[in-house]
């Protein structure tokens, strides 16, 4: 081989010449490299490990009685459209929680908030000059909104998150969630909040179609008719996949690094040059904002605010930690495989609870009793085993496993690397 | 002016059940470091029991006796099986177990109890026309008040006496102060820890059966009540006793006259406390009477 000498210029020109003309040899077909790095069986695992609870998911949702027992495709709609909208929200927690270390136990108030604002603007209780015929907004506009006016109070909150460590900010925020029910209810404010009784809005009407782009067509409802639950799914299903995207792109970045080293060591962050309150403090404003997009959806599917709803209180801020708990914290996937589960184990337990004869609990506690706090039980034993057992959650845990199993590769191809190493070190 | 002692007397009677759950929080947070989030609804778990209790034909006094006791069983045990295991472990994760027992017996209370409220008798005279009139004035300040606030000063004395005159009591300031320590002079940090989360268990309950009777039983008894206890612990300072005291009565006192006083906050407790609770943040994080930390880098 002829060698580069010491021009780094040419040894980049002879690797590049390198790969070309002798491509990985795991890859024996026209797959692209990152397929076909790893084998059939890895694939056929994958698959199957995703497949399995997704069809699940879709008999439960879509009701495919016969297979999947009875009963379940009632509101299984719903549940689909409540777990992806508390995806969301468990997303904001996630990033003031899981990445940065700053337990929150307030965002329930950033939910509140953000259904409060869609109904307000939907209902057109404020005047608003520049928007909409009779201060009635479109409910898609409202979302940013909410948004918006959360990171505001994330922000204005966060900011005494400079002096706020640990358990400091988990009481505030726990107070917040308190502070901003009540305020909700506040009397001085029932024109703008609807007081104690809140605001039943209009029924929130969902477009005829998904996307109607030059004749490609996507109806809303699968049986033809237009469906709110159906239409909740798909739209917060894809705001949920842009802020996923979203986050991960954040925690690439500087300040994603930032907020880990923060978790990780504050006082090291800082001699590294992290400025802890602006870190926190927007941080905290940005994840309050993703719970508010959450809470916007959530109020546009009910129709409803009420500062009462067990979701918008303290329970909502235990639900949460929850899903974040349980899917993993900082994780990406967490969130979403979190509520999910949460979703649908809650309802499962409220089926059993309600009629325990039908299963062995009836035997525990006596056929006539309802079992009203079953789901909680399960939840709160599964935060302290997840605590103890499973700091990062179910999906942290399946990475964990993984990689016991599966070799990693780094993903630059093989090839580069050997050829790289082969014209010696002076190239690098 | 009978008014004004009537409702400081309120103030300070509810004061001292915040005064009681924010020394038992502050007990726990010497000696571990943390915020014990089910303080509330084990005390809330063992004024159910008391009054199954009662039911069951116990007279007050011994179903309150008997609660104490499994307020203590029940906080020793989630220090041995829940704290002690992930903190060796994981610190950070000890809260969110800390609120996984809190959801956990609130909902297991449900579960057994349901959702109707329940009676609790009171341990004091409660007939309607029963005061107790403070002298020179008019005002009527009814028994249970009064009794309310001799059972903080009892239990204070008691603690005092525990800490400062008892071989037992030594070694838990010694343990609060340093384990370490402790455990080279042959301290059984261990059974010592246990025995903080015990107390600190029994004292929330008493508070939980203080309040009960006028408060109405159901599960959602204590949520409030602790909110505002933490916040009464985090402004003197959460690790001062003194401090817990102090900050327990003045909330009690400055929601009592939130209420009497000023009409266009009554309803806004909460939003008060926030910006109580942010103010003393940023002002004073140590709180009123807590000792500045000082981290050694």
């Amino acid at each position: 081989m002829s060698d580069p000498t010491n021009d780094p210029v040419a040894a980049d020109d002879h690797v590049a010449v390198d790969v070309e003309a002798a491509p990985p040899a795991a890859a024996p077909s026209g797959l692209p490299k990152r397929i076909a790095q790893y084998g059939a069986a890895h694939w056929t695992g994958r698959v199957l490990v995703f497949a399995l609870p997704l069809a699940y998911l879709f008999g439960r949702v879509f009701g495919m009685t016969g297979i999947w027992g009875d009963g379940w495709a009632n509101s299984g709609q719903g549940l689909l459209a409540d777990a992806l909208i508390i995806a969301i929200a468990v997303m904001g927690v996630n990033l003031i929680t899981g990445y940065t270390g700053q337990l929150s136990i307030g965002h329930a108030a950033f939910f509140a908030i953000g259904a409060f604002v869609a109904l307000v603007l939907t209902d057109g209780r404020v005047t608003t000059p520049f928007f909409g015929a009779d201060n009635v907004w479109d409910p898609g506009w409202t979302i940013p909104v909410a948004a918006a006016l959360c990171f505001v109070v994330g922000c204005v909150v966060g900011l005494p998150a400079l002096r706020l460590k640990g358990i400091y900010l988990a009481l505030t925020t726990l107070v917040m969630v308190e502070a901003v029910r009540s305020t909700l209810k506040y009397e001085k404010f029932e024109g703008i909040t609807g007081g104690a009784t809140g605001i039943k809005g209009d029924k929130y009407t969902p477009p005829e179609y998904v996307f109607d782009f030059f004749g490609l067509k996507l109806p809303t409802g699968l049986d033809g008719r237009s469906d709110l639950n159906q239409w909740m799914i798909y739209l917060s299903l894809g705001l949920l996949l842009l802020i996923m995207l979203l986050v991960s792109g954040l925690m690439r970045s500087r300040i994603g690094r930032a907020m880990v080293a923060t978790r990780d060591n504050e006082l090291a962050a800082e001699v590294m040059g992290v400025n802890l309150a602006v870190i926190k403090t927007v941080v905290f404003g940005i994840s309050g904002a993703i719970t508010g997009v959450a809470g916007a959806l959530f109020g546009l599917k009910l129709g409803i605010a009420e500062a009462d709803i067990p979701l918008f209180g303290l329970f909502g801020a235990i639900t949460f930690l929850v899903a974040m708990v349980v899917g993993g914290a900082a994780q990406n996937w967490g969130p979403l495989v979190g509520a999910v589960f949460y979703v649908f184990v809650n309802d499962l337990a409220r089926s059993v609870g309600e009629n325990p004869s039908e299963s062995v609990l009836g035997f525990a506690f006596g056929e006539d009793t309802k079992l009203d706090g079953l789901g909680g039980v399960v939840f709160g034993i599964m935060l302290i085993l997840f605590a103890r057992f499973a700091p990062f959650g179910a999906v942290g845990s399946f990475r964990l496993a993984r990689n016991r199993v599966v070799q990693v590769v780094p993903k630059a191809s093989a090839g580069s690397l050997a050829s790289k190493s082969d014209t010696g070190g002076d190239a690098g | 002016m009978s008014l004004f002692i009537q409702r400081m007397f309120d103030g300070l009677a509810e004061g001292s059940i915040y005064a009681l759950l924010a020394l038992a929080l502050v007990v726990i947070f010497r000696s571990t470091g943390q915020l014990n989030f089910a303080q509330g609804e084990i005390g809330m778990l063992c004024a159910f029991c008391a009054s199954t209790m009662t039911l069951a034909g116990f007279p007050i006094w011994l179903a309150m006796l008997i609660s104490m006791a499994i307020g203590f069983v029940i906080a020793a045990l989630v220090e041995r099986v829940v704290v002690r295991p992930i903190e060796h472990r994981n610190p950070g994760a000890v809260i969110v177990a800390l609120i996984g027992v809190f959801l956990g017996i609130n909902q297991l209370s449900a579960m057994f109890w349901g959702v109707d409220a329940r009676n609790l008798p009171s341990l004091f005279p409660t007939a309607a026309d029963s005061f107790f009139r403070f002298p020179g004035t008019s005002a009527a300040i009814r028994w249970e008040r009064v009794g309310i606030i001799g059972v903080l000063v009892v239990m204070l004395v008691l603690l005092y006496l525990l800490f400062n005159y008892t071989k037992i009591g030594l070694a838990m300031r010694a343990v609060a102060n340093n384990q370490e320590s402790s455990n080279l002079v042959g301290i059984r940090v261990g059974n010592i820890l246990i025995l903080g989360w015990g107390l600190a268990g029994a004292i929330g309950a008493l508070a939980a059966m203080l309040l009960a009777p006028s408060a109405g039983l159901t599960g959602t008894l204590m949520l409030g009540p602790f909110l505002l206890a933490s916040v009464a612990a985090v402004l003197g300072g959460l690790d001062s006793p003194v401090g817990a005291v102090v900050g327990g009565l003045l909330i009690g006192l400055l929601k009592a006259f939130l209420i009497g006083y000023v009409e266009f906050l009554s309803d806004m407790l909460f939003p008060v406390m926030l910006v109580v609770l942010l103010a003393v943040l940023l002002l004073r994080p140590a709180g009123l009477f807590g000792t500045e930390k000082v981290e050694r880098v």
